[in-house]
């Protein structure tokens, strides 16, 4: 009988357990009836015979016992009658259980939830073939465009760079690019109304360089790559063809009419391809020839300074990173030396091309913007979590403690009964085993729920972030070997201990127990380590929110209240671009802002190329005369804006004058100065006048005059100060500017209902494709801040409270069993007060320990969350002070009340007790 | 009883002919002239453990008193165990005797 067929029969058996048991029975009575017909055969009487037979069989039951035990599947029993004692036990003792529970559930979900996010954004791999084997050119740190050839790492890259390397290197098997933004534009499907659709542009070998195949059709190819314009064709996202296709195999041939160009959906890529990058999931990709017609203002397929692709490439096998790595550098100097500078390079460019130089990083897990903002945060949190779910093990740990000193009866009948010390510490550890997993089954259930919700938190935004959440086999692995853990961290010792008795007193014993295991070394230390964590958890969370604090009181410099933004989308409009008519769109923008002007309640309007942490535009700036000092060379934040700007946003004139009608496309070109930039400019005298240009030339042609100084303010972040910056009019830099700020007062709401109208009758094809407030822009520039201050704070709250709830047991315990000894002391006198202080000097000796543990702890590590506080020390004393009086008052209130109900016991009835 | 050798006996003594539990007591305990006696604690575990490693299988028939009884039967594969622990005793057997008489 093979093992398969050995487990089936004891499957079989444990079904049919009574079956098996009668037919035990029957050959149990035929053994004896052989037994005494062989005994009567040979002379004994009938009786004697029967006799002899049954003191040779002995117990029956035992016998029974031992062929079960003989077999597999008597364990697999044990197991399932240990499970139903330890239900029936749980159900009994509903306040340990329900304690129990949930702080597993939340320790546990805490857990699963973080780790889902840290699994998703940091450690999956990409769904392509072999992605250990992918490489990305540089850091994926920069996302946009640049023109400047930086001297030293290079993170982005032109179209031509990318065609002339792929093209010669022999590191790689195959090399691709994508474009580093992605393009949120509006397509019509086949003929349908416009919606908005996420683009990737990527070259013709990027679905052969991951081995993504087609789901249906075929994926873009090297021949849709090849001369500008000359690929109007679209792959798209499986998800994407679900929603608007329902899977239809016909949807493959038809057309979408984008920015006024129609593209023939070619194929759909594999499901469950989301692209390179992990957050940001395209609903097309689509050629990168066909760039122009995508972002009419960019030229990089011709122009090789126009750097705004990021390139990937596929390792052939046996080259290794390292070896990839100099080959790539040397071929990337001999193309920069060849194509980037003239015949006679300079000293300086020489210089740059000696340090210029691309990194190597693994894509294994793609790129991620995500990842780079998350990593330190999520790994915090991944910590507290874990020391959270820590201190509900120590205190399981210790009601089990105090549940077995109140079981050593029970343990002691069994035991004495002959349950062996192995099976009664198995039946413990499968209770709680029982508890582990019920917490873990709820706890993922939470994670499941929760996840989604803080990265939503985390990234507000109207639409959810595209990362997959679903938990899969890392995340139910992790769990799992969580909850094994758990278990065995909580179940282990206090098992260990309660079978570890003297029977004979044990059995002796009223109800209650042994005197020395509450008061053991053991619950006492679990008590001092929860405590410590405790201040731990408490000063990182009171750390965050202070950082919090200090961020959002930050004076923003423009006036946050009362100004809704509205983003406008212009690519269905099909504005001029790169010709004297693209003047229009200005002329369009001011139509929109003269009218919204005159609803009631406007105060001001104005379009703008940004607002606040939407995007910027940075260059360094050259005044004539003024030489260059470490000050005044960094980059300056640029902004086109139209002339209420300053006055929708508050920021007031301090020299000098704002935009007016007079700035034109013709008039001199004219720009308004920070006053960072005209101080560090003009360190003496007013910077109103003067002229500078943009970039390091000062005989560059096109000279700015400064008109006006305006206050400071906060660009790109909150925590960012000491920025320069310069506006200009959006009359000397046409375009379409899709940021249209209203300051208003008054109720919002038909203000911007006519603001929509405003805008669909100036071009019915601009959409409104967002609204929201300058207040809220500010909020969501520090939602990141904001989650890990709540995050911490209702975690550290949640540890606190979980020491307490330990300490109160633990006191609970210790003044029922000395409910006695109280009585005793109060016959003979004693006083409440001192009575009090008897009880309470347990515990503040605990807390004492716990402090003295736990504040050098926090202090030492709070160096961890440096990067992650804004103007804040780690070591920050207030902060370290308010979070011990709270632990301390916290643990002081537990312990508190039940020392308070031991003053009030009767003394009659304290006697009495046994 | 010798240490692990009840195993041994048992199938020696089902490879004379298929036998009910009792049977096999009798039958070791009668060759043996009394010195091995199998109580049921011990004989009926180890026919369970043989049974499921597949050395005996066991049929319901008729005793001679016309009463059902479990009979077991030695299977292949327990006979090649027999052979291979007949064996192995007795060169261990051979070996002690070395052993005492040098």
């Amino acid at each position: 009988m093979n093992v398969l067929q050995n487990l089936i029969t004891g499957l079989k058996s444990l079904i049919q357990k009574p079956r098996i048991d009668s037919e035990l029975d029957e050959e149990l009575d035929s053994y004896m009836a052989a037994s005494a017909a062989h005994k009567q055969h040979s002379g004994m009487s009938p009786e004697a015979a029967t006799r002899a037979a049954k003191i040779e069989m002995g117990s029956r039951n035992s016998v029974k016992h031992q062929v079960w035990s003989s077999r597999w599947e008597s364990f697999a029993d044990n197991f399932l009658q240990d499970v139903r004692l330890g239900v029936r036990g749980l159900i009994k003792s509903p306040g340990f259980t329900s304690v129990a529970l949930l702080s597993l559930t939340l320790g546990i979900g805490a857990n699963t939830a973080i780790f889902t996010l840290m699994n998703a954004i940091m450690l999956r791999p990409l769904p392509v073939q072999n992605p250990q084997q992918l490489v990305l050119f540089g850091d994926g740190r920069a996302e946009g465009s640049t023109n400047d050839l930086p001297d030293g790492t290079w993170r982005l890259f032109s179209y031509p760079f990318f065609r002339e390397f792929s093209s010669k290197t022999d590191a790689f098997s195959g090399v691709a690019a994508i474009n580093s933004m992605p393009f949120g534009l509006y397509a019509s499907v086949a003929g349908n109304a416009l919606e908005p659709v996420n683009i990737d542009l990527v070259s013709g070998s990027y679905f052969s360089v991951l081995g993504v195949p087609p789901f249906l059709g075929r994926t873009i190819s090297t021949a849709d790559d090849q001369a500008p314009g000359g690929g109007p064709v679209v792959v798209a996202n499986y998800a994407w063809f679900q929603r608007k296709f329902n899977g239809d195999p016909a949807a493959v041939g038809k057309l979408i009419r984008i920015q006024s160009h129609d593209y023939t959906l070619i194929g759909v890529a594999q499901p469950g391809f989301f692209g390179t990058n992990v957050g940001r999931s395209p609903d097309l990709w689509i050629p990168l020839s066909m760039e122009k017609e995508i972002s009419p203002g960019w030229n990089g397929i011709g122009d090789k300074f126009f750097q705004s692709l990021d390139i990937l490439a596929r390792l052939k096998p046996g080259v290794s990173t390292p070896q990839a790595s100099a080959s790539t550098n040397l071929l990337f100097k001999q193309i920069l030396r060849s194509d980037y500078v003239g015949a006679n390079p300079s000293q300086k460019e020489l210089a740059s091309i000696q340090h210029a130089n691309i990194e190597l990083t693994s894509a294994a897990n793609g790129l991620s913007g995500l990842r780079l903002t998350f990593s330190l945060p999520l790994k915090i949190l991944m910590t507290i979590v874990g020391l959270v779910l820590l201190i509900a093990c120590a205190n399981i740990a210790n009601m089990l403690l105090a549940r077995g000193v109140t079981r050593a009866r029970e343990v002691a009948v069994r035991m004495a009964l002959g349950a062996s010390r192995r099976r009664i510490v198995l039946q413990l550890l499968t209770e709680s085993s029982l508890i582990a997993f019920t917490g873990a089954a709820l706890g993922i259930t939470l994670a499941w729920k929760a996840s989604p919700i803080l990265l939503h938190m985390a990234m507000p935004g109207p639409a959810p972030v595209p990362v997959n959440l679903t938990p899969d086999l890392p995340v139910l692995a992790f769990t799992l070997a969580l909850t094994v853990l758990t278990a065995l961290l909580f179940g282990t010792l206090p098992a260990l201990k309660a079978t570890r008795l003297a029977l004979t007193p044990a059995l002796k014993e009223g109800r209650g127990g042994g005197t020395a295991s509450t008061r053991s070394i053991l619950a006492q230390s679990l008590i001092v380590g929860q405590i410590a964590l405790s201040v731990l958890l408490l000063a990182s969370a009171g750390l965050f929110l202070r950082s919090l604090t200090n961020l959002t009181s930050i004076d923003t410099g423009f006036n946050k209240q009362n100004a809704l933004l509205f983003s406008l989308d212009a690519s269905a409009a099909n504005l001029p671009h790169g010709s004297p008519e693209e003047i229009r769109s200005v002329q369009l923008q001011e139509q929109i802002e003269s009218r919204v002007l005159a609803i009631p309640g406007v105060q001001s309007d104005s379009f703008s190329l940004f607002t606040f942490n939407n995007g910027s535009w940075t260059e360094n700036a050259t005044f004539q005369g003024i030489p260059n000092t470490p000050e005044n060379r960094h980059d300056v934040f640029l902004n086109n804006v139209g002339n209420g700007y300053f006055a929708t946003m508050g920021l007031t004139i301090q020299a000098g004058r704002e935009f007016s009608s007079h700035d034109t496309q013709t008039s001199p070109k004219v720009a308004v100065i920070n006053q960072t930039m005209a101080h560090l400019f003009f360190p003496d005298g007013s910077a109103v006048g003067h002229h500078f240009v943009l970039g390091d030339d000062p005989a560059d042609p096109e000279e700015i005059e400064v008109i006006g100084i305006v206050k400071d303010a906060k660009y790109t972040s909150l925590g960012r100060s000491g920025q320069m910056a310069a506006y200009f009019p959006c009359t000397q830099r046409v375009g379409f500017y899709g940021n249209f700020t209203v300051r208003y007062a008054g109720d919002p709401g038909p203000i911007i209902t006519a603001v929509r109208q405003i805008v669909a009758q100036a071009n019915p094809n601009i959409l409104v494709s967002g609204v929201s407030t300058l207040k809220e822009q500010v909020a969501n520039s520090i939602a990141t801040q904001s989650l890990i201050a709540q995050l911490s704070a209702f975690f550290g709250s949640l540890a606190v409270f979980l020491a307490c709830l330990g300490i109160y047991g633990l006191m609970s315990y210790s003044v029922v069993r000395r409910t006695n000894e109280i009585g005793i002391r109060r016959a003979l006198g004693a006083q409440t007060r001192t009575l009090l202080w008897m009880i309470l000097r347990e515990s503040v000796i605990l807390l004492a320990f716990g402090l003295a543990l736990g504040m050098p702890i926090a202090l030492a590590s709070a160096g961890i969350l440096t990067k992650l506080l804004y103007q804040l020390s780690p070591t920050d004393p207030w902060t370290f002070a308010t979070c011990a009086v709270i632990v301390a008052a916290m643990t002081l209130l537990a312990a508190w009340l039940p020392a308070r109900r031991a003053t009030k016991v009767d003394p009659i009835v304290a006697l009495r007790c046994d | 009883m010798i240490q692990g050798t009840l195993d041994m006996l048992i199938l020696k003594t089902l490879a004379l002919e298929p036998m009910h539990g009792y049977g096999v007591a009798l039958r070791i305990e009668q060759i043996s002239d009394g010195v091995f006696r199998v109580n049921p604690g011990s004989l009926l575990p180890a026919l369970s453990r043989m049974e499921r490693a597949g050395r005996v299988k066991s049929e319901w028939r008729a005793t001679e008193n016309n009463r059902r009884a479990k009979y077991y039967l030695l299977t292949a594969k327990g006979r090649k165990a027999l052979t291979a622990e007949t064996e192995q005793w007795q060169r261990q057997i051979a070996a002690i005797s070395r052993i005492l008489e040098a």
